[in-house]
């Protein structure tokens, strides 16, 4: 038997975008991203008349409250039903089932699993073509691995559809966390996962695979590259998985080395033509966060208060006026002076003593911790932790490394 | 440690109040012991005075006495030997300075400078040399380079500008965060993240309202759709009552009609609208009638006419002749008029050209020129010889042209080389080489003349080195006074006094006699070390300078042998360029100036004689060529006349043969051919134009003899041809006028003749009508059918009405007449109508003010869910929310990295402080502790560009400020203790001189100074001045060799005490 389905997850619908402020000259077009990743979702599911569409959790955030994200869902899957094509829902940590404050009429070809497991048929034209099982989350924190309810009911192809952290990724809370051997031993064919953003495939022994389709649309400087979603052919219980991008606007990290440049005007070309050749695909439009890196003359001009900000400025406007437009997230400096930090240390004298110091703090645990623990730091990281900011949660010796390096390249420059 | 120098003694010849003051000092630990007022102060201010030089003329410390001698002199042992600084009064107010070596010889003022190593003056006077008042001023001694350099450029790399760093770092960080404040960067994005978050907070969860609104709308819509049904019956009804009600009135009147239709006979048959059909019918048959006698009238008329017009015409009857005629002699009218013009301008034509015929003076007539052979080919024959004989003359001119010119060139250069030739005879016979190896002699006489010069210079000024190092040689320093066996005979004296003292009063005198004696030869044999160290170092030098002058004399010897052979040289090349120039090898250097002058004049003279000889010969070779440029010219111009002679001949054959005059030039023979061609053109055409007018004139007659004959055969009067073409125009348009009033006459009879039988047709038609008329209204006459008529009448109105009405009832209540009486009925009659139809208006209106409120909110609930439906408010608020979370993250990192870089920074200075002080530093904090028995533990100086010195107890840390005055004078001691050994170590050992630096400490730090004091005078001279009694007991304590100053010791010259 032959037939396909489409996998989506994290949709995210209508989350602000990391990085992009309100009176940015692209909002609009960020703020439609992730309905037209949807809506290209379901395109894709009508050109490619398939069976059904998974979406593993996380359709959209209930911390946003948008009722947009609910009837964008409504007419988009509605477009699904007028065409006979099932839809299978579970919902994730961040628009659980008690999130869920009131009802907004689904077609009736849409299943929302609810907080028990449950096991579907998928019927066409009369005939069984796979079950389909699911479960959601009845709350935002959900510790239990859900995995072990699910499990092969009969022979025929069978696909879970959980929101699930598997193998603790790290970037993303440990809900539902499982193991892929957790899941090998369910015996499913296809585990059609959410909650990683980033696309990923395990192959389970015994057959199966466990399939993350990372979010379709990326929403922060973190979430780089091509983002969509996994389209499925299956016959005879094997399966044929292709992943087809659906985002509308693109993240990079871009850095572009100083070495050898001499002048802002020619750091302004150069980072002109380096965003040109990255953000060439037409899309709706492109999110850049640019690092100046490297050792070069242009360092100490760099340095000039308010001379990165002009930069900045200057860039973001020229960016915003080509094709397809690029949104400058931010532009970064991590260049350095033309030091040599190891001969530094040789040479000892406070420098030299300033770095080794430096780095015999960063890997002396307690010394970070009462350093990080000081009475001004520790109010500040309760009061951000308050506002949702968790910046100053843990000791981070990074910081400590860097902090070195910022003191002696500072020391170096005011060396006349 | 490298080799200083240390004072062994001073003589002060005036300065303050001494005068004529000397003393001696020891090398080691020196105490200058006097009151108040005995001069201690400056006696330190001499020996700083006279290493470096006296204060400038007004300062307090030059202590420049009013009269008498000004300076004095220092006797120094230093690594080079000893040396006798002497500085005196002088020009400058710094003194004269000499130097002298131990056997009075003069030195250059660097070897002073060599023995103190050179130390700046002011890193001495603040380090080596001081006073108690200038202990306390580190500021002073932080300023000075050599100290400072010493402590900052050493250990501080990099940390230099650190507290501009630090200041920097705190500004940053108060500028991003503070606890408790307003405008830092972090405080105003934390202040805006709450407020967003309140705003978030207040619009609460919009989902759940906008589906508990979604609820309500629903049942708004329900009881619309209830009211809605409800109004729609009442209004039905409503409207059905009001339809009856407003029926009311016609049903009435309808009633009325039918029972007066009802009283009238039966007239369903008459005519409808039979009287005014019948006045219709009377009055068209009226009309009728007078148009047939209208009509009869004008046929009659027409008739007569067209008789008239029928009448016969001859010129009607011949018309078309006449018309043939006249239109023959019409077309030739023009040109007849215009014959007589024409035959006069031919004939005036022909003599026109008869006349150009005889002004070409070519010797033929009219037909003799149509004869001639003017053809393209004579033409072209012509052309060929008249341009070869053109191109022949232009050849002639051309030739005699270059003829000209090659004899006037020739006789040009013919000129010029005469004048070079005249020229070249005057200028003498020499060769320019010849002269350039006379200035080349003069040349080499200049330099060797010069050479010699600066030879004797260099021989003179070698031979007075060589003086002046022979001069220079000293005797050999002298032996030890004091042999070695003098202090074994003092300890054989010693044990023979203690012999004999114990041989006399016992073996404890004998024990205490040779005890003193022995410590008695003992003094001995150390004075005599000392003075044998001193020898010994005095007798290197004087063999080192001994070694370098003899070097030095060697070295002069052979520069002024080589003097010697470069001068020989030089004069053989002398003499050879004197030979070569005619001169004397003593000449002048004025005659060699005038030599030379005169050899430049001979050479520009060769010059311009070689030059003149290679213009001749060139002038030669461009004549001769001229002379054969002018040949060929003149061949050339002869071969061109034959040919044009010959071209001539052959033109005026060719005109000759066809009858043209043959001596006529090539352009006048074109010229004359043209014309003669142009006038036979003329001719030829003036000859067709004849023939033509002959034709015409013959044309013309023949039309004019048609139109006479045709108008005499019509009957016209003859006359002139031109008149008679008039008469016959104007029968010929009578005729046209007549012939078409005919046929319109015929045309009118025609039509009246269909009128009148149309007419007939009507008149009959309409008493038919008549007849049928009264036979439908059934009768006989018009008087009864009039009458019958009005009746009908009525009775139609009646219909009509009753009819209307009917319909009107049916329009407004949807029922026939009897239905809607029938539901009137029921009703209740009129009144029971109207008060039902009251009840119903009133609940209607009711109704509908409540669909009106329902639909109100209704909207208000459609307009909330659209307005959540696309409200950019909350993604406003959020993606400001996520904004201000990333920046307020962005920010607290920076904070926190700056903290932690402040709290790095705060450890990697102490961390330095501890390990990577200076030496000097490590020093001082040795000395230091020692001094304070261990009170302080360290002296460290802070890192950055503090140039501060700070202690430390173990527990907290001191600036200097902040420690008593004793304690900071034991601190700057310290240091000072510190520097000299160091610079010691580095540079070489330099006496310290402390006046008076003590008073300030108690007995113990005192004591642990001197101690100090005494240890350093191991290896560097210690001059301490003191007033103090117990001060002078700790030195002496310490061995220290103590001088006494007296308050009357500087005015007793020569009293000084002396070891």
């Amino acid at each position: 038997m032959r037939f396909s389905f489409v996998h989506a997850a994290d949709l995210h619908l209508d989350t602000p975008f990391r990085g992009v402020a309100s009176q940015a000259p692209l909002l609009n077009r960020f703020q439609s991203a992730t309905f037209q990743a949807l809506t290209r979702i379901v395109d894709l599911c009508l050109r490619e008349r398939v069976a059904f569409l998974l979406l593993a959790g996380d359709l959209f955030d209930v911390r946003d409250r948008s009722v947009r994200a609910r009837l964008a869902l409504r007419r988009e899957l509605t477009r699904l039903d007028s065409a006979g094509i099932q839809t299978f829902i579970v919902h994730g940590n961040h628009d659980p089932l008690s999130g869920d404050t009131g009802t907004l009429g689904l077609p009736s070809s849409v299943k929302v699993f609810g907080p028990e497991w449950e096991d579907v048929e998928v019927r066409r034209e009369g005939r069984r073509l796979c079950r389909v099982q699911g479960v959601s989350y009845p709350d935002v924190e959900v510790r239990e691995n859900l995995s072990a309810r699910f499990r092969r009911t009969g022979p025929d192809f069978s696909v879970g559809l959980l929101h699930t952290n598997l193998g603790g990724a790290e970037g993303h809370a440990n809900y539902a966390p499982c193991t892929s051997a957790e899941l090998a031993a369910r015996g499913l064919d296809y585990w059609a996962l959410g909650h990683v953003h980033t696309r990923a495939e395990h192959l389970l022994a015994g057959g199966g695979v466990a399939v993350y389709p990372g979010n379709p649309q990326g929403r922060h400087v973190h979430e780089t590259g091509e983002r969509g979603c996994v389209l499925v052919e299956v016959e005879d219980g094997a399966t044929r998985r292709s992943f087809v991008p659906v985002d509308r606007v693109r993240w990079h990290r871009l850095e572009l080395p100083l070495t050898g440049v001499r002048s802002l005007d020619s750091l302004q070309v150069l980072a002109r033509e380096l965003v040109d050749s990255r953000c060439a695909s037409e899309l709706d439009g492109h999110a850049v966060r640019l690092t100046l890196a490297g050792r070069g003359p242009l360092h100490r001009e760099l340095a000039r208060p308010g001379a990165l900000a002009q930069l900045e400025a200057d860039l973001r406007e020229q960016f915003a006026h080509g094709h397809p437009p690029v949104l400058l997230e931010s532009l970064r400096d991590g260049t350095r002076p033309e030091l040599d930090l190891d001969a530094v240390r040789a040479a000892g004298g406070f420098m030299g003593t300033l770095l080794t110091e430096a780095e015999a703090l960063a890997h002396d645990d307690a010394a970070l911790t009462a350093l990080w623990h000081d009475e001004e730091l520790a109010s500040l990281g309760q009061r951000l932790k308050r506002l949702g900011v968790d910046a100053l949660e843990a000791p981070r010796p990074e910081l400590l490394a860097r902090a070195g390096q910022h003191v002696v390249e500072h020391l170096h420059e005011e060396t006349p | 440690m490298k080799p200083g120098l240390h004072i062994d003694g001073f003589q002060v010849q005036g300065f303050g109040h001494f005068a004529g003051f000397s003393s001696a000092l020891g090398p080691g630990l020196n105490l200058l012991y006097g009151p108040n007022e005995a001069g201690k102060s400056t006696l330190l201010a001499f020996l700083r005075g006279v290493l470096f030089g006296f204060e400038k003329r007004g300062q307090a410390e030059r202590y420049e006495p009013e009269s008498g001698a000004f300076g004095g002199e220092l006797r120094l042992v230093t690594g080079a030997g000893p040396l006798v600084v002497r500085r005196l009064a002088g020009r400058r107010s710094e003194g004269e300075l000499t130097v002298h070596g131990p056997d009075g010889d003069a030195l250059p003022e660097s070897f002073l400078r060599d023995a103190l190593t050179h130390v700046p003056r002011e890193l001495f006077f603040e380090v080596f040399a001081f006073r108690l008042d200038e202990l306390s001023s580190f500021q002073n001694l932080a300023e000075q380079r050599g100290v400072s350099e010493a402590l900052f450029a050493a250990g501080m790399r990099g940390a230099r500008r650190l507290p501009e760093a630090v200041e920097r770092l705190r500004k940053d960080v108060d500028a991003l965060y503070a606890p408790r404040g307003q405008k830092p960067e972090l405080n105003r994005v934390m202040r805006e993240l709450e407020e967003v978050q309140r705003q978030l907070r207040e619009v609460g969860d919009r989902p759940a309202r906008y589906f508990e609104q979604r609820e309500a709308l629903g049942a708004r819509s329900a009881e619309q759709q209830a009211l809605e049904a409800e109004l729609r019956a009442t209004a039905r009804e409503v409207d059905r009552l009001s339809r009856l009600d407003s029926a009311l009135g016609d049903l009435t009147e309808l009633a009325r009609h039918h029972t007066e239709r009802e009283a009238l006979p039966p007239l369903e048959g008459f005519p409808t609208a039979g009287a005014a059909r019948l006045d219709d019918i009377l009055q068209r048959r009226k009309a009728y009638r007078a148009q047939q006698a209208q009509l009869a009238e004008r046929l009659a008329f027409v008739s007569g006419e067209l008789a008239r017009l029928a009448a016969p015409w001859p010129v009607r009857e011949r018309a078309d002749l006449l018309r043939a005629a006249l239109a023959a002699f019409s077309e030739r009218a023009e040109l007849m008029r215009g014959l007589p013009a024409r035959r006069a301008a031919l004939a005036a034509k022909r003599r026109q050209v008869e006349q150009g015929l005889g002004e070409l003076g070519l010797a033929v007539d009219a037909s003799g020129l149509l004869a001639l052979d003017l053809s393209a080919t004579a033409r072209g024959e012509l052309e060929r010889v008249a341009g070869r004989l053109e191109a022949a003359d232009t050849r002639c001119r051309e030739a005699e042209s270059a003829r000209a010119g090659a004899r006037e060139s020739r006789e040009r250069l013919e000129d010029t080389a005469a004048r070079a030739e005249t020229e070249h005879a005057v200028l003498p016979d020499a060769r320019p080489a010849q002269v350039r190896q006379r200035q080349a002699a003069a040349a080499r006489f200049r330099a060797a003349r010069g050479d010699l010069e600066r030879l004797g210079e260099q021989r003179l000024e070698l031979r007075r080195q060589l003086d002046s190092v022979r001069v220079q040689g000293e005797p050999a320093p002298a032996q030890s006074p004091l042999p070695a066996w003098l202090v074994g005979v003092g300890v054989a004296l010693a044990l023979l006094l203690a012999g004999v003292a114990g041989l006399q009063a016992g073996w404890l005198m004998a024990a205490l006699c040779g005890g003193i004696a022995l410590a008695l030869v003992g003094l001995l044999a150390h004075a005599r070390q000392r003075v044998e160290a001193a020898q010994h170092a005095h007798r290197e030098a004087h063999a080192a300078r001994q070694r370098w002058r003899q070097q030095e004399e060697e070295r002069l010897r052979a520069t002024l042998a080589s003097l010697a052979t470069r001068e020989e040289l030089i004069l053989r090349d002398l003499l050879g360029a004197s030979s070569d120039l005619g001169l004397a090898p003593g000449a002048s250097l004025a005659d060699l100036a005038a030599r030379e002058t005169s050899l430049l004049e001979e050479l520009h003279q060769a010059e311009r004689r070689e030059a003149l000889q290679r213009e001749r010969d060139a002038l030669r070779t461009q004549r001769d060529a001229a002379l054969r440029d002018e040949q060929r010219a003149e061949e050339s111009f002869q071969l061109a006349g034959a040919r044009s002679q010959s071209l001539r001949a052959e033109l005026g054959a060719f005109l000759e043969a066809r009858r043209f005059p043959a001596s006529a030039t090539a352009s006048t023979a074109r010229a004359l051919w043209s014309d003669t061609a142009a006038l036979r053109q003329r001719l030829q055409d003036v000859m067709a134009d004849e023939a033509a007018l002959v034709e015409d004139e013959a044309t013309c007659h023949e039309a004019a003899a048609r139109l006479q004959g045709e108008a005499a055969r019509t009957g016209l009067p003859p006359g002139a041809v031109e008149a008679v073409a008039a008469r016959i125009a104007a029968a010929l348009e009578e005729v046209r006028t007549q012939t078409a009033e005919q046929r319109q006459r015929e045309s009118s009879y025609h039509d009246l003749l269909a009128d009148k039988a149309l007419l007939d047709q009507h008149v009959r038609d309409e008493d038919g009508a008549l007849e049928l008329l009264l036979a439908k209204g059934g009768c006989a006459d018009e008087e009864s059918f009039r009458r019958r008529a009005g009746q009908a009448l009525r009775y139609a109105e009646l219909t009509t009405r009753a009819r209307e009405l009917s319909q009107r009832i049916e329009a407004l209540t949807g029922l026939d007449d009897g239905a809607a009486r029938e539901a009137t009925r029921e009703a209740g009659g009129e009144s029971g109508l109207k008060e039902a139809l009251d009840f119903l208006r009133e609940r209607h209106r009711v109704g509908s003010e409540r669909l009106k409120a329902v639909l109100t909110e209704q909207g208000a609930l459609n307009n909330q869910l659209q307005q959540w439906e696309n409200d950019e408010q909350l993604a406003t608020l959020r993606i400001q929310e996520e904004s201000l979370r990333a920046r307020a993250s962005e920010l607290a990192t920076r904070y926190a990295a700056d903290r932690l870089a402040l709290a790095l920074l705060g450890r990697a200075r102490r961390r330095f402080e501890e390990e990577q002080q200076p030496r000097v530093i490590q020093l001082a904090s040795e000395l230091f502790s020692e001094l304070t028995q261990g009170r302080y533990r360290r002296v460290f100086m802070p890192a950055g560009g503090e140039r501060e010195l700070r202690v430390g107890d173990g527990q907290r840390d001191w600036t200097a400020e902040q420690l008593s005055r004793g304690t900071r004078e034991q601190l700057f001691l310290a240091f000072r203790l510190a520097a000299i050994r160091d610079f010691g170590e580095k540079n070489g050992a330099l006496p310290l001189i402390a006046d008076d630096v003590l008073v300030n400490f108690d007995p113990e730090r005192a004591r642990a100074a001197v101690r100090l004091f005494a240890r350093l005078a191991e290896r560097h001279q210690v001059i301490a001045f003191t007033c103090h009694p117990w001060l002078r007991a700790q030195f002496e304590a310490e061995g220290a060799c103590v001088r006494e100053l007296s308050s009357s010791t500087a005015r007793l010259p020569g009293t000084g005490t002396e070891p």
